[in-house]
């Protein structure tokens, strides 16, 4: 057994990994849960981002806040794209799932073309930096992530709740022909959340750029985990969305510490599993 | 002649087809073709075992990697930990995988709400944790798994060509099971699953024991391919073995030939193989991907069904459409006098159903006599329809008994329920809507009836057919008849299965007066041929004019029986109906 | 006339369910329109909401042609439905389903007002207001039907089926508030399979069967018809 303070560091570690599950599963759980549509391709925007911060901060020593500010009318211009396709052709889940799927392996293919397959990694002075607090340390990046995810993630959760625009969407989700029988224009609605879902893959990627070591594959490698915390936050809610992932981000890190570091994946998706056989109403 | 030859064309050119590839090794091609015809009959076997459950029955699963997984990890640890002979650890990766997929589905099929996405994720998920598994036990140990020490049976002159014949017998094995399953009965069972699974458990289908039979059929077979791709590979890691584009290739190429026909994985797989692979020797192998991408797309958003379905829906339209002779629906009407007896063929005792807070269903007694036409009317809400599902066994009782010819069925699962003589209709026509009128009315004969050969089962579906006026449109699919002719369609279907007692849920409704008038006479006909008949129906003209008996039902509870004109002028019925000024 | 509907041919896919109606509302009316079951009424009202698209024939609504209306154009007319079976928001609470009624900003400024109207009338809905509305009991929950359509301040409602489901005192209650609606200025289509209670509350009646209009006239004229005994009774 590890020590106190191992395991303390491991549940810190944790709690900041798992806001970028949560970071990323925000966009994901807003389309997913008020659109019914299941985009794959949130993760290799979200590379996409990753690589244009990487590009415009090595090549032209843009600060990667204003790389951020940059990238994320782009990818809102993608998302708006992807979603004028699913709206064209009156796509149903199953349908968005092999698209998107499909548009991510396009996105991977044109990011090796272009950054090669190698990893890149972005080394900013941010990324050695520490906050320490006792007897722990705190990374400044991945503090700033979680601050940045929670305000999304909370400010999405109030604009849903406190909104005209947000709680129609949310009756849209529910019975959109009702919700139209009251002046609820939905289409225009669902592009309004597209555009914000690619927004705030933007904004995951940037973190990426800084956080993660960047490879074309990489795309993939998030995203069992994050569709877990999707479902296990309950489609739709953003705040859901950010606390799974901090809960899924500390119990693999804890499992790391205690078992191996190779087991963690069993955590999420035996969570998962137990959710979906315990209530399948889950969702 | 034209036509035999036109039949027998196909089946000339796949025997020679199988001959040629067999004898491939033999002409001492370079080892790079054989690998690369390898790698075909590898994703053909593949993407055609993941349409056995997900293309034919519709549950979609991203998890197909697990069971291929758990097929390569058995014939890895196997001949290189116990030194077991390859051969020999080939079915038993198929056992394991079937094993696991027959545990999975033991549980999860049993939840109505994990289809769809739930389930294609569920099995994703599972995925994951076998990958975990294996990547931390002995099995694998992190380290990956070196195949090289393990003997390869000489089958043929070169290692490449022995696995090229494996390959290829996997193959040809994997597209005569699906051909097999997709003409037999469980292939007919696993059709109607996809298009409308309660409707198929009514209509007789044992829902969850076919799904885990394909289930378990198409891990098994994953299981034997990844066995034999075992040696093909080499060096066995986790993280190739059980990479995710792996489940959504599968998916892909599937839905690429058209997922619910026998060939259409195989022709899928083919040619994104192909491709790939033209783009790998061009040295372009990430552009093939790309444009695997694109054409994907593009198939999905213009060719939803697969090209398949969409070739022979050309070739329909190429030829000369047949002169549509439309049978006018005015089915016969026979001469026999109903025979009512007094032997009671359904009992109903205390039957209560609660759905949460709602009393649906109060606490209901009835006796339905052989032989007569029995209606249940009261305001929306009584429960009428509710009283229908659960005798069908739709809905599970909440307290009471239901016997059917002295037999309680009030607890048997609702194909247990078709299989014992009941059969019911839907107030909207609920159709398998990729089935022509032929096979909605043969599945119902199939699963309904008694056990008979495949032709007295075709004889019988069209007998049916004519009898409710649909002669003609056979070949149709329900998308193409009108609302009147589904109607028919529901009761042809229900007849099919020849009944012994009837539940026809407001037949009536939505037809215009002839139509009407047609259907009342219909519903005589089906009488006199010894069904007994339950109607539920709102509209009392014809209540009054086809029902021996009435029974009333209000607020979930029996509220008045008897003869059709006395219950109806009953001053209580008439207030519960109408309020009771008007009564007065 | 406030709505006025010519020649109406409606219909799902290839089953055509309305034939060839006409009908009329003038402002400040209380029409129903009764008929049993599978006769077409639910479709009849969801075209006249805009919910469906009508096949042939013309709808005019205070002199606008709405044919050519998308659905959400509808409630920025003045057209409010109270659907069948509710149909509320039934994750969302009490207050946010109301609140969805006055979604459009020329309902929206006078949220707060038309809440306290909404309110005034059912007074157990600000008990509630904060629990999800698809746990209240059914009675309940048509109040809250009644009372999204009402935040809209629409100059028609349009009433399908209200007393469905609910126990005979709440029924009551419902046409009592039916009557309140007009009061309060608004004219309002109702259809009913509970002849007696719609004939009571309106000024004038349809009788729809089977898609189309076999009767029309004011109530005390249509219950003296044997034909809706008949189609009713089957006696």
């Amino acid at each position: 057994m590890p020590s106190g303070t191992l395991l303390g560091q491991a549940l810190i570690s944790g709690v900041l990994a798992g806001g970028m599950y949560g970071l990323l599963a925000l966009g994901l759980s807003l389309s997913w849960g008020l659109l019914r549509l299941v985009n794959l391709s949130h993760f290799a925007l979200a590379f996409l981002a990753a690589y244009l911060t990487y590009e415009l901060g090595t090549t032209y020593h843009v600060a990667p806040w204003w790389a951020a500010a940059m990238v994320v009318p782009v990818m809102l211009m993608i998302g708006l794209a992807q979603h004028w396709l699913f709206d064209r052709f009156k796509v149903n889940e199953l349908a968005s799932l092999l698209i998107t799927f499909s548009f991510a392996v396009i996105l991977e293919v044109a990011i090796q073309l272009y950054w090669t397959a190698d990893y890149r990694r972005f080394e900013t002075h941010y990324s050695t930096m520490s906050i320490k607090v006792g007897a722990f340390y705190i990374p400044v990046l991945e503090l700033a992530l979680c601050m940045v995810a929670g305000v999304l993630a909370w400010g999405t959760w109030l604009w849903l709740r406190k909104t005209y625009v947000g709680k129609a969407l949310r009756a849209a989700a529910e019975d959109a022909d009702i919700a139209a029988a009251y002046g609820v224009d939905h289409k225009k609605l669902a592009y309004l959340l597209s555009g914000m879902g690619a927004a705030y893959a933007a904004i995951a990627g940037t973190f990426i750029a800084l956080i993660a070591t960047l490879a074309p594959a990489q795309i993939w490698a998030w995203l069992g985990v994050v569709f877990a915390v999707v479902i296990i936050g309950r489609l739709g809610n953003p705040l859901g969305a950010l606390l799974a992932g901090m809960l899924i981000g500390a119990s693999e890190s804890i499992a790391m510490a205690i078992f191996a570091p190779a087991w963690a994946p069993v955590v999420s998706f035996s969570v998962l599993i137990a959710i979906l056989l315990w209530d399948p109403e889950w969702l | 002649m034209a036509v035999n030859a036109a039949r027998d064309l196909p089946k000339a050119a796949a025997a020679a087809a199988i001959v040629a590839l067999a004898f491939l090794p033999m002409a001492k091609m370079p080892a790079f073709y054989e690998s690369f015809i390898y790698l075909i009959f590898f994703w053909v076997s593949l993407s055609t075992s993941w349409a056995l459950l997900s293309g034919f029955a519709g549950y979609f699963s991203l998890g197909h990697a697990a069971f291929f997984g758990v097929g390569v990890y058995t014939t890895a640890a196997l001949t290189t930990q116990f030194g077991v002979p390859f051969l020999v650890t080939v079915p038993i990766a198929a056992l394991l995988a079937a094993l696991l997929a027959a545990g999975i589905g033991a549980v999860v099929f049993r939840l109505r709400r994990l289809r769809g996405e739930l389930f294609a994720l569920l099995t994703l998920a599972v995925t994951f944790v076998i990958a975990t598994i294996i990547l931390n036990t002995p099995i694998d140990g992190g380290g990956g798994v070196f195949m090289s020490a393990v003997p390869l049976p000489a089958l043929m002159s070169t290692p490449t060509g022995t696995i090229y014949i494996l390959g290829f017998a996997m193959c040809v094995l994997t597209l005569a099971t699906a051909w097999w399953v997709v003409h037999s009965r469980l292939g007919l069972g696993l059709f109607a699953i996809h298009d409308d699974e309660d409707v198929a458990e009514a209509k007789g289908v044992p829902t969850f024991r076919y799904k885990i039979a394909a289930f378990a059929l198409s891990a098994a077979i994953a299981g034997a391919v990844g066995g034999i791709h075992a040696m093909y590979v080499g060096f066995i890691t986790v993280a190739g073995t059980f990479e995710l584009t792996v489940g959504l290739y599968v998916v892909l190429m599937s839905v690429l030939g058209g997922a619910r026909h026998w060939l259409g994985p195989a022709i899928g797989a083919t040619a994104i193989t192909a491709l790939l692979y033209a783009f790998i020797s061009g040295g372009e192998a990430i552009m093939g991907r790309a444009i695997v991408g694109l054409i994907l797309i593009a198939a999905i958003l213009w060719l939803p069904d697969g090209v398949i379905p969409a070739f022979q829906a050309w070739l329909k339209r190429r030829r000369v459409a047949p002169v549509a002779t439309r049978a006018e629906v005015a089915p016969v009407v026979p001469t026999t006098a109903p025979q009512i007896s007094e032997h009671s063929i359904l009992q109903v005792r205390g039957v209560t159903k609660r759905f949460g807070g709602l009393q649906a269903l109060a606490g209901v007694d009835l006796d339905v006599h052989e032989g007569e036409i029995f209606g249940l009317v009261g305001p929306n809400g009584s429960g009428k329809t509710t009283l229908i599902n659960v005798i069908s066994g739709f809905y599970p009782l909440s307290s009471g008994t239901i016997t059917l010819d002295g037999a309680e069925i009030g607890r048997d699962p609702a194909h247990e329920i078709a299989r014992r003589g009941v059969a019911r209709t839907y107030q909207i026509p609920r159709p398998f809507a990729n089935m022509t009128v032929l096979d909605n009315v043969a599945l119902c004969a199939t699963f309904g009836g008694p056990v008979r050969s495949k032709a007295e089962i075709r004889d019988e579906a069209r007998h049916w057919i004519g009898f409710t006026g649909l002669g003609g449109k056979e070949d149709v699919l329900p998308a193409g008849l009108n609302l009147h002719e589904r109607k028919f369609l529901e009761l042809a279907r229900a007849l099919a299965a020849r009944p012994k007692l009837l539940l026809l849920d407001e037949v009536l409704s939505g037809l215009n007066p002839t139509e009407i008038d047609n259907a009342i006479r219909l519903v005589r006909a089906i009488r006199a041929q010894g069904a007994t008949i339950v109607f539920v129906e709102h509209l009392m003209r014809a209540v009054v004019e086809l029902s021996d008996r009435v029974a009333v039902l209000n607020e979930g509870k029996l509220f008045a029986l008897g003869k059709p004109r006395e219950v109806m002028r009953d001053p209580r019925v008439v207030s519960i109906y109408l309020g009771k000024a008007y009564a007065a | 006339m406030l709505l006025e509907a010519r020649n109406l041919h409606i219909g799902y896919g290839d089953a055509t369910a309305i034939w060839d109606v006409s009908l009329d509302v003038d402002a400040g009316e209380i029409v129903s329109v009764i008929g049993p079951n599978g006769a077409g009424k639910t479709t009849l009202i969801n075209a006249m909401a805009g919910l469906l698209r009508c096949r042939k024939g013309e709808l005019r609504f205070d002199g606008t042609d709405m044919t050519s209306v998308r659905a959400h154009g509808y409630c920025g007319h003045g057209i409010a439905l109270v659907p069948e079976g509710r149909r509320l928001f039934a994750k969302m609470s009490v207050e946010e389903n109301l609140e969805l009624g006055c979604y459009l900003a020329a309902a929206r400024v006078h949220r707060q007002q038309s809440l306290d109207r909404v309110y005034g009338l059912f007074p157990i809905l600000r008990e509630k207001r904060n629990q999800p509305a698809g746990e209240l009991s059914g009675g309940q929950q048509q109040m809250v039907a009644i009372g999204r359509a009402l935040m809209a301040r629409p100059r028609i409602v349009l009433f399908d089926e209200p007393s469905l489901g609910l126990a005979p005192t709440i029924v009551d209650d419902m046409f009592d508030i039916i009557a309140r609606v007009r009061q309060d200025g608004a004219a309002v289509l109702l259809v009913e399979q509970n002849v007696l209670k719609a004939l009571d509350v309106a000024d004038r009646a349809y009788v729809l069967e089977q898609g189309r209009i076999v009767s029309t006239g004011l109530p005390a004229d249509l219950l003296q018809q044997p034909h809706i005994r008949e189609a009713y009774l089957g006696v």
